[in-house]
Order: C-alpha cells, then structure tokens, then sequence
C-alpha cells in the first residue's frame, strides 16, 4: 500500500510561459516563488511552490503526492514495478528543480503522470498573492480517467485513497480528512481536468466571480455549491484550456469508520445544489452511471 | 418617545393586478391570501400579509409601520403636525382593507405616503408558499427621498427610529433589533425603490438567483454583500416600477452601535464588486464625487 500524505503540486507545460505566468499571478493571484529561463514556481500557502509552468507541451501535466519516508518510495517502485508500471527514479537535477530531496514518476492506468516526492521544500515565508483572492492553498485536482472502475481501484487498492462520494461513475477520493484530494473523472484522455485553490470564504468566491468576469476569463461552471463536499465554488478556464476551480467550506471527514460514501446524479443537480449548469465536458458528457439515474 | 413596533407591509399600486399578484407568487414565492378586483395581498411569514398592490383612482403607494397603542398613534400625530405635516385617521373602511384596528398615514416631506397601523392581523396558520424560495419575511424597505434631511427628522425625531449606518448620503434606519428596516436614500423623485424579503441562507439566497434567471427576471444589482449590514442581497425589477431583493445573514445591533459612514454607490453597497444597473446608486457616487462628505456628518 502507497501511502499518499497531501498534494504536493502540478507541474505544465506551456507555449506561452509568459500568459500564464501573467495569468497565475494577476487573475489566479499567486506568488512568484522563483523563475527561470524556461519555467515559472508559483506559491500558494506555506510550501515553496505547488504549481510550476514550464516551457513544453501543455499536454505535459504531472501532479505530485508527499510520502513521508524515503523507504516508502522505494517500496512504491516496487510494488509498482510489480504490477506493470514503469517507474523512473528521479535524478538529483530532476529533484532539485521540483525543489524535492527524492522522487519517483510512473503512470497511472489512464497514463497520467504521477510523481511521488519526499521533502518537498517549504517556505520561510508566508504567502502573499498578486491580488487578495483569498487563497489558502492549493488543494485538490480532477483526474482525468479513461475507465473510472479501474482507476478507482488503483487508488484505493493500491494507494491509500478512499472513495468520499461518487458523482455517477466519477470518484471522489481523499487521502486524509478533506472530502477528496483527488476527483476521477471519466473522459476520453489522460491529463489534469482542473486544479483546485481554496479560499478563505464564500464571499472570497463571489469577488473573483465579479472580478474575473470583469476580466473576461471564460466562467465555465458556477458560482454554485456541490452538495458532495457543500464547497461553494468557481471554474473558470485558464491558459491551455485547464480547468481551475477556487472553493471555500469543504467538508472534512473525520470518523473513518462511520462515513459511507454517497452516490450522486450525474447530471446538474448532482454537481450544484445551487442551480448552476456546468460548461466543462468532463462534467456534462462524461462519467454515465452504471447503478442509478 | 413613542416606538415603532414593526414594518409590516408595503402597498404597491399596481395597473395590472394580474400581472403583480403572478410576479409575487412565482418570483417572489410568496403566498396569496386575499384579492378582490382592487386588492391583492400576499403572505411571507408571521404576518397575515406584508404585500399588498391595490388598483383604482385612489390607490396610493405606502409603506405600513405598527405602533402599540392607539395614544401612541395619536402622540405621533401631534408630532407630525408639528412638522407641518398633514395627517389624517383611516376611516372604518380603510382600516378593514388593511386589516388593521385604527390607522392613520401622512406624506413626509418627499410625498412618501407613510401608514401607521395599530393591531395589524398576524395569520393563526403558518406561511406555506407554491414555490420554494425560502423566504423567512419581509425585511426592510429603501425609500427615495428627495429631502433626506428633513425627512431624517421624522423618523429620528417623531418616529423614534435610530441611523445604523451612512452610505454616502443614504441612511439605514432601525427601530428594532435588525440593522436596518428603512433605508432613506436621496432621489429626485420619491417613492418606494425597493422591498426586501429576507430568505434563509445564502444557499436559497443563490439558488433563487439560478431561479430568476431560468424565470428571465432582470437582476439588477447582486449578489453581494453590503458592506454596513452585512447582508447578501440580491436586487431585481418587479411590477409596479418598484425592486425587490432577497436578502440573507446580516447583522444586528444594539444601543452601543455608532453609525458609521460608508461610500456613496455600488462601493459602498456592494463588497462583491457585483454590477449595478440602479441609477439611484450609481448617481449617488457620482455626486459624492462632486462634494465633501465630511461637510456632511458634520466631522469637519
């Protein structure tokens, strides 16, 4: 079993590095940690970084997961390896650029990039964004998946992960006591479908609604409130057609042995309690339920 | 000083009650309770109604407000009258159609017409509405007034009602333990601008928002926050050439509250940075702009 502790970041590839860097810092509104010729770090809570753009291909998109020992990356590649996937030991110039001590990356079924850290660096500073957005960190991604049964047993088989609810076939898992740290959404692709900030409020949600708005960034889903989580939230689509998502108010499980997962309509009202209809595929056209309707 | 116990209605003159008593059921969700060719009342919470449009040549747009005591009526009077002001006593008739034990009303300085109502009708059943808007009642009302300074003496003066807060020129008024229940709000022309119904939570307060977009009702201003109360609103046209809003949370205040001056406008209206399509509110930034506010409150 790999035990996941956190979300550590999310690195991609882009053509533009200046958009998105102008993106991230003035309309996300996070802080520039460090910059090089060819990639941006950008900060959102304590850690050093959690999301890194770099000059590639924007389907280039890995996320990172914390271990807490370095022994437990090595009976990850191990058990990995065992069961079929290809696993790449870090360099130390590799590691030094994702500001980690070690790493491992494989891919999961679908063939998303995951990468396994251990010591991701964390900041003396405090995090202070380019613009009072409210964020209080970086939270959670959606996953693409191409057969969500299968990816769903990867991560709970043999990661740590635990089904929170599902949304039609789309599982949402958590690693520690936040509703999910990890969202599967079926699809037609590997990738990242959207990275998740969260706020400090409500009313933080509702002013980067007005504000992004203002600012023709393209609103794709919200403002609305999941009933899954009761996060209220925002997806609006950033540089490369990603996904991102600001949220307050998700719930926390805290009783492991009294929780049972949820089962929630793939459609609207499974997604809003609010009224909102998403603009985003993966949540429209994606993820057919096999059980209910 | 006499007290004022309660808002408890607003009364719209409507040219097509038809059209007014479908806007509150189905937008506003409340519930009808009375209508006969002239009059269409409606339902929110406690109250027997707290909406009321009449037609016909003599119908008048007002705003109720109940006092205890019919010597309380008659001591408001007598203040009243000390202002100038005209007042009269509602006839047998008209306190039937407003359901009502005695009534009087006058018109402040603006030409708002103003009821005062003495043991008004609270309903024995409770509010139970087609649509579910979530809607606890009627919450406050915002008052054009084309002289906030000499209407503020009625209500500060013979009313007893207390400022809560400035938005620019624009006074929260309160006589009970919300924040506010009247806004005044310097206009060029007077009447009612909008009638606020309190909804739950935030959760109905958005879900209503989906709603009139699905229902195709202009929002106007919203959602958002006031930065002085504290409440969400959400602000949209209604019949009647009057705005209604829900509203949600809020704070409320007590006799250590000092009022505290905020922006004139959306700014100070709004901490969302929601749009504005209100002139009133845009206009009245426009003329803060134009004039010191400090002259004002007398701070300089």
């Amino acid at each position: 079993m790999i035990t996941l502790q956190s979300i550590s970041y999310v690195r991609l590839g882009t053509a533009d590095l200046d958009g998105a860097t102008k993106f991230a810092t003035e309309y996300l509104g996070l802080e520039i940690s460090n910059r090089s010729k060819d990639s941006i770090y950008l900060k959102s809570d304590r850690r050093e970084h959690t999301l890194c753009y770099f000059r590639g291909s924007p389907t280039d998109q890995t996320v990172a997961f914390e271990v807490s020992e370095l022994s437990e990356l090595e009976l990850a590649a191990s058990e990995l390896d065992r069961l079929g996937h290809r696993v790449r030991l870090g360099s130390a110039t590799e590691a030094e650029l994702r500001r980690v001590r070690s790493f491992i990356g494989f891919q999961d079924p679908t063939g998303n990039h995951i990468e396994l850290v251990w010591r991701p660096a964390y900041s003396g500073q405090r995090y202070h964004g380019e613009r009072d957005a409210g964020i209080t960190g970086f939270s959670h991604i959606g996953l693409c998946t191409t057969d969500a049964a299968r990816d769903e047993i990867f991560w709970t088989g043999v990661c740590n992960a635990r089904v929170s609810d599902r949304i039609g076939d789309a599982a949402l898992l958590r690693v520690d006591q936040v509703h999910h740290t990890i969202a599967l959404f079926p699809t037609d692709r590997a990738g990242i479908q959207h990275i998740n900030h969260q706020v400090a409020t409500g009313d933080d949600v509702m002013r980067s609604f007005n504000f992004l708005s203002e600012r023709q960034v393209p609103m794709v889903f919200g403002p609305g409130r999941h009933p899954t989580s009761s996060a209220r939230f925002l997806y609006f689509q950033g540089p490369d057609g990603m996904i991102f998502e600001y949220s307050s108010g998700v719930r926390e499980i805290a009783d492991e042995l009294l929780y049972r997962e949820r089962q929630f309509p793939f459609d609207p009202k499974g997604f809003c309690e609010w009224g909102a209809k998403p603009q985003i595929r993966e949540f429209r056209d994606w993820a057919r339920p096999h059980v209910l309707d | 000083m006499v007290e004022l116990e309660q808002l408890r209605y607003v009364r719209l003159v409507a040219t097509d009650l038809g059209r007014a008593a479908d806007f509150a059921e189905r937008v506003l969700g409340l519930g009808p309770i009375d209508r006969t060719r002239e009059l269409a009342t409606f339902r929110s919470d406690f109250r027997d109604y707290t909406l009321a449009f009449v037609s016909g040549d003599r119908a008048v747009q007002s705003v109720g407000l109940e006092v205890r005591y019919p010597r309380d009526l008659e001591a408001i009077l007598e203040g009243l009258r000390g202002l100038g002001l005209r007042v009269e006593k509602g006839s047998g008739e008209d306190c039937a159609s407003r359901k009502v034990k005695d009534m009087a009303w006058f018109m402040d300085f603006s030409g708002n017409c103003i009821e005062l109502v003495v043991r008004p009708l609270n309903s024995g059943w409770r509010y139970f509405p087609r649509r579910d808007a979530g809607v606890r009642g009627l919450a406050d009302v915002i008052l054009r007034s084309v002289d906030i300074e000499r209407d503020l003496l009625i209500w500060t003066g013979i009313l007893g009602a207390r400022v809560s807060d400035w938005a620019g020129e624009a006074a929260y008024l309160r006589f009970d333990d919300a924040h506010h229940r009247i806004v005044l709000l310097p206009a060029a022309r007077p009447g009612i601008l909008a009638v606020e119904y309190a909804v739950e939570d935030v959760n109905l307060l958005m879900r209503n928002w989906y709603t009139l977009r699905d229902l195709q009702v202009a929002v106007v201003h919203g959602p958002g926050r006031r930065p002085a109360s504290e409440q969400l609103f959400l602000t949209f046209a209604g019949p009647c050439d009057v705005l209604f809003s829900f509203v949600a949370e809020g704070i409320s205040v007590d006799e250590r509250h000092r009022a505290r001056q905020f922006p004139a406008g959306p700014s100070g209206l709004c901490n969302w940075g929601s749009e504005c399509k209100i002139s009133e509110f845009n206009d009245a930034a426009r003329v803060q702009n134009g004039r010191s506010i400090t002259a004002r409150t007398g701070v300089s």
